[in-house]
């Protein structure tokens, strides 16, 4: 994989110290009889952005914010979050932020009111500032109807803005979110994304999120990072990122054997699967007819061609090489729904 | 706020989590006092027909009442280990974990919530022992001591069993260690029986075994009135508890990673 240590084109323009709020260095989890999970990563959160840490399951995401929010030690390498050393002041570090596991982490058994308020206490938050905070929350939130009702009767996408609504009571300044729209209808997956968003813009939240959606860290990011097998494959803004793939995209519909190769400056083949080309062409538009031509010519025959701008899911490709494993995002999203239905017994 | 006040703030929060939870929903806990109402009613019962056992004087029921309280809360203290196994699978352990709380504030928070049911054992007790005329001293500041012991008690065994929760990781383990520690600690005990009956080499074993000392002292104060054992007795039960306060907080991180 030559393409690892591809910088990101938005890197390195001054930003750095005061206005960095976590800052990864070389960071290397090794499981005892498992994987190396996390391979010497790099990177920074800026203060007040929305950062994405995207790849397929499995690719260190969730270990790596276990060892940022000090749930797990690192083997190697060192965490700063607002210039405080995650190793030697965890407390201190766990004060500044808020987590939102990818498993709904809510109590069933307690009302949505005094999960506010449990962990308001936990967080230490002012004792004359707390209920004027849960009940804005609450409101902000649509949950004050539901408020003295136990959680175990609320929808995933309710206990889901739950979890969010404690953000907004303890008032982190950075907050870690794993995964929050997996497992979520639609509509409620918009509700939790807007008020993602809210956060961020009116109390300027720190925001690092964990997706393999690529689709909704395009939306929501304004920097990410693309991680695949415990590695950064690349980081940038999503704008720089797509166009760093270089080109258009153009999905081929063929029949027939697929063509050894594709001269370069026509394109190049991102995937090849029975049926279907993928080609990456500078100047998609002009590029159709001579790719049609050369796949005729050499006994393709090509039934459809569609051009797209590309998309994050490109950049991955180009990054990684590898598609992303659809089969596992399955899995999550069925753990998860686990998860919501375990709470509502 | 200095950072014990914050740690004793933390572990009272999360004791306030659990009493707010037995409020909404105390099903188990009624459930859990049908075992020492069982004890107490058909088996004290029938014991005290056997005039031969009346220990210091007392019949047997009276015997019995301090034993049964301890093994009841020795109950829901061995078992609390489940709870966290069950805190850990939704997702719960790791949001805690993730407050600014200490990892002993936290096991310190889960062993109080722990000696909170024990307290709730403790009244159900006294009220059967009330209600079917058990004659005990339900001098006020005895009753306290008792309630005192109780909470402790269960904030030990509590404690024994996250240890163990941290390392067994699943609810049918912990299930299956709980039946295989009870059954012989209560055995061991002066639980049920006088310690002198016992054969020696049982004796022996119920030398090292806390519930004899938790029995010793909640039976001096409800029924004896002879608090000279006291100050031991709470000595070897801080002195456990503080030990498993501390494998607890230490292991407990095994849980999540």
């Amino acid at each position: 994989m030559t393409t690892t240590e591809l910088v990101s084109p938005t890197q390195g323009s001054g930003e750095r110290g005061a206005g960095t709020a976590v800052e990864v260095s070389n960071l290397t989890k090794v499981y005892l009889h498992g994987p190396t999970a996390v391979d010497a990563i790099n990177f920074e959160v800026r203060v007040g952005e929305i950062f994405g840490l995207l790849g397929p399951n499995g690719a260190g995401k969730t270990t790596t914010i276990k060892m940022i929010t000090t749930l797990t030690p690192p083997t190697s390498g060192s965490i700063k979050v607002f210039g405080v050393d995650a190793a030697r002041e965890p407390q201190k570090v766990r004060q500044m932020l808020g987590f939102v596991p990818q498993a709904i982490s809510v109590d069933g058994d307690l009302t949505g009111y005094e999960n506010l308020l449990i962990f308001a206490k936990l967080f230490f938050v002012d004792r004359e500032e707390r209920n004027t905070r849960i009940r804005a929350a609450l409101d902000l939130f649509g949950l004050e109807d539901r408020a003295d009702d136990l959680v175990k009767h609320y929808s995933g996408g309710m206990m889901r803005r739950l979890e969010i609504a404690q953000a907004l009571v303890n008032r982190p300044r950075l907050l870690f979110l794993d995964e929050p729209s997996i497992g979520l209808d639609p509509y409620s997956r918009k509700q939790v994304i807007d008020h993602i968003r809210q956060l961020n813009k009116e109390f300027g939240t720190t925001i690092l999120v964990t997706t393999h959606d690529m689709a909704e860290a395009d939306e929501l990011c304004d920097r990410l990072a693309i991680m695949n097998l415990g590695k950064i494959a690349v980081s940038g803004a999503p704008r720089d990122l797509k166009r760093s793939v270089g080109g258009d995209i153009l999905t081929v519909g063929i029949s027939g054997s697929i063509p050894d190769a594709l001269p370069g400056e026509l394109g190049s083949v991102v995937s090849a699967e029975t049926g279907t080309l993928k080609i990456l062409a500078v100047d998609g538009e002009r590029a159709i007819p001579r790719i049609t031509d050369f796949l005729e010519r050499n006994g393709v025959v090509v039934e459809s061609v569609s051009l797209s701008r590309p998309t994050l899911e490109d950049v991955f490709m180009k990054y990684t090489r590898t598609s992303l494993q659809q089969e596992g995002s399955f899995r999550d999203a069925r753990s998860a729904r686990r998860s919501i239905a375990r709470h509502g017994r | 706020m200095s950072g014990i006040q914050r740690s004793v703030s933390s572990a009272f929060t999360i004791a306030e989590m659990e009493a707010r939870k037995i409020r909404h929903d105390s099903t188990e806990l009624w459930m859990r006092t049908v075992q020492p109402a069982l004890w107490l009613l058909i088996f004290g019962e029938v014991f005290n027909a056997i005039r031969g056992l009346s220990p210091g004087g007392f019949s047997y029921m009276q015997y019995i009442a301090p034993g049964v309280l301890a093994q009841s809360v020795l109950f829901v203290a061995i078992f609390y280990g489940i709870n966290i196994v069950w805190e850990r699978d939704v997702g719960l352990l790791t949001k805690l974990l993730s407050t600014p709380s200490s990892r002993t504030s936290v096991v310190v928070g889960k062993a109080l919530a722990a000696g909170v049911r024990g307290i709730f054992m403790g009244i159900m007790l006294f009220a059967l022992a009330l209600v079917i005329g058990v004659n005990l001293r339900f001098d006020p500041l005895d009753v306290a001591g008792v309630f005192l012991v109780v909470v402790l008690f269960a904030m030990c065994f509590s404690c024994l069993s996250m240890t163990l929760a941290s390392f067994l990781k699943t609810r049918d383990r912990m299930m299956g260690i709980g039946q295989v520690i009870t059954m012989p600690l209560f055995f061991a005990s002066s639980a049920i029986y006088p310690i002198s009956i016992m054969p020696g080499w049982l004796q022996v074993i119920s030398k090292y075994n806390p519930l004899t000392y938790v029995v010793d002292a909640i039976r001096s104060m409800l029924l004896t009135g002879d608090y000279s054992g006291i100050p031991a007795d709470t000595l070897v039960l801080l002195g456990t508890t503080v030990f498993f306060v501390f494998c607890a907080s230490t292991m407990l991180k095994r849980l999540i990673e």
